[in-house]
């Protein structure tokens, strides 16, 4: 394979917006290429990720949708879709491509419009993730699903609801130095501990919200990236699946999938837990995080909620995860999150994250699981 | 081959009179519940149904108080991932036993449950 860099990146602040996921993918799209300093012209290929595009907006075929926006339509264009992960898919098969020689620079990116329809309706439609036989009659929610696994979690290691909302207040601070986050204030445990219950035990602010948002990366082949100021090199690109059905799961306390991903990506670069400097990792809700953080070997299984209470996940702790907010504080638009984790790590490791800045960040890892813990990629990068 | 039982629609007509099946691989011995095509563990294709007593466990709850349009008058309800005698798990809507006595390790009984003109996995108290 040959190496494959990220030369350019673009996202938009996520939260409500009054424009399609087209126009929020090129919005995104056109900073990454003006990041990369390339013409649109050398795009060879479009990889795209959308979800709920034909719910919310009556669109399907949104890959060459979201070209046609973005002005390039003629590039070979194709749409993803692994639930939360679709970008983050979109991106480990531009990779292959690139790392192949069949292309040279590939647009990877996604969007997602949601806050148009009500929660009622996005609540539906998420839950379009799950099992549409067997789980979905039952009523099993997104927040369901982790709500289960939280229990689970709490039984098996005894993870407590306030080490689930040290994740959520520990988030909202990072979100708070991220001007493109939704959610731009600090909140206290206690906010945390005293907001609804949604699906117990899990409360309101133990979840991510609902958002609107784009996001966009531009990979290059060394030859190409060489040219570039800072190119960030993919050192790794792992995907994972397991089991749709919950009852199929033999443990609801980890996630398989995270476990593997994680294994071969360490393994594609050479690379284990404790090199990696900073994490953007997958927190639709407080207990996900606390999940992938021993699934991705940052702590031992059971260790994620006390890692989370006693700071060691902060800013300026020893292992800093979600330093742009995460889902929880910077938003979740899910076509776009995988590539908005990919754009982060790039920031930090070109030491251009401004205030949310890990400190001499080398190596970095991205993790985008997909809706009922079916899908996991795992990422990993570097910088010369 | 165990055609009748492959399909989600014959196990949900046995749900219907009460009996919860799973299927048996024929090559290796593996349990299986919902049925599925392969063996997940051997690949064999030799399944062989078999009736479950349909109690077992909770091993894992929720209660849904935000739930999707279809489900809104029903909340707050719990669903619960159940391990099953026999050993296999599936997930089923709790009913007839008040929420706040929902807990891992209560023993529950199968029960289907029509909603919708459509039969779903249900488990109720055990006595
Ligand atoms: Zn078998």
């Amino acid at each position: 394979m040959r190496r494959v860099a990220v030369i350019g990146v673009g996202v938009t602040k996520f939260g409500l917006h009054d424009r399609t996921s087209a126009e929020l993918f090129a919005d995104a799209a056109g900073d990454a290429l003006t990041d990369a300093g390339i013409p649109a012209s050398a795009v060879q290929a479009l990889y795209y990720g959308n979800v709920v595009g034909g719910e919310t907006e009556h669109q399907l075929h949104t890959g060459p949708q979201a070209a046609s926006v973005l002005g390039i339509p003629s590039v070979p264009t194709t749409r993803f879709e692994t639930a939360c992960a679709s970008s983050h898919a979109a991106f480990r098969h531009a990779v292959m491509e690139i790392g192949a020689g069949v292309s040279d620079v590939i647009l990877v990116g996604g969007a997602e419009r949601v806050l148009n329809v009500s929660t009622a309706e996005s609540t539906e439609y998420f839950a379009y993730a799950s099992d549409a036989v067997w789980e979905q009659p039952l009523g099993l929610t997104f927040p369901g699903v982790f709500a289960l696994i939280a229990r689970a979690h709490m039984e098996k290691y005894g993870t407590t609801e306030a080490q689930m909302a040290a994740v959520a207040v520990k988030n909202h601070r990072h979100g708070a130095l991220n001007p493109k986050a939704q959610f731009q204030k600090q909140i206290t445990i206690d906010q945390v501990l005293r907001s609804a219950y949604v699906a117990d035990p899990l409360k309101l602010l133990d979840c991510c919200p609902f958002s609107d948002g784009g996001a966009a990366v531009v990979l290059a082949s060394e030859e190409v990236a060489r040219r570039h100021r800072k190119p960030v090199w993919v050192l790794a690109s792992a995907a994972a699946s397991d089991w749709m059905l919950l009852g199929d799961k033999r443990d609801l306390a980890r996630v398989p999938a995270t476990e593997r991903a994680a294994a071969a990506a360490y393994r594609q670069a050479g690379l284990g837990p404790t090199d990696v400097d900073v994490v953007e990792l997958h927190d639709c809700f407080t207990i996900a995080e606390i999940v992938a953080s021993e699934g991705l070997g940052l702590f031992e299984p059971g260790a994620g909620g006390r890692a989370a209470e006693t700071g060691l996940t902060s800013l300026g702790g020893e292992m800093p995860v979600n330093p742009s907010g995460g889902l929880k504080a910077k938003g979740h638009p899910i076509g776009a999150t995988g590539a908005a984790q990919i754009a982060e790590i790039v920031t930090q490791l070109r030491g251009e994250a401004g205030p949310r800045q890990v400190d001499g960040a080398r190596t970095g890892l991205t993790h985008t699981l997909g809706g009922n813990t079916a899908t996991v990629l795992v990422s990993l990068f570097g910088r010369d | 081959m165990t055609e009748s039982l492959i399909t989600a629609r014959a196990f949900f007509e046995r749900a219907r009179a009460g009996q919860l099946t799973a299927v048996r691989c024929g090559s290796c011995g593996e349990l299986a519940i919902p049925p599925k095509e392969l063996c997940p563990a051997c690949h064999a294709r030799a399944w062989q149904p078999v009736p479950l007593v349909g109690e077992g466990t909770i091993a894992s709850f929720t209660v849904i108080r935000v739930a999707p349009r279809a489900h809104a008058a029903d909340a707050p309800y719990a669903i619960a991932v159940v391990k099953l005698q026999e050993g296999v798990s599936i997930l089923g809507r709790i009913v007839d036993i008040p929420l706040d006595k929902v807990a891992v390790g209560l023993p529950v009984r199968f029960r289907p449950l029509g909603a919708q003109d459509q039969t779903s996995i249900g488990f109720g108290p055990l006595g």
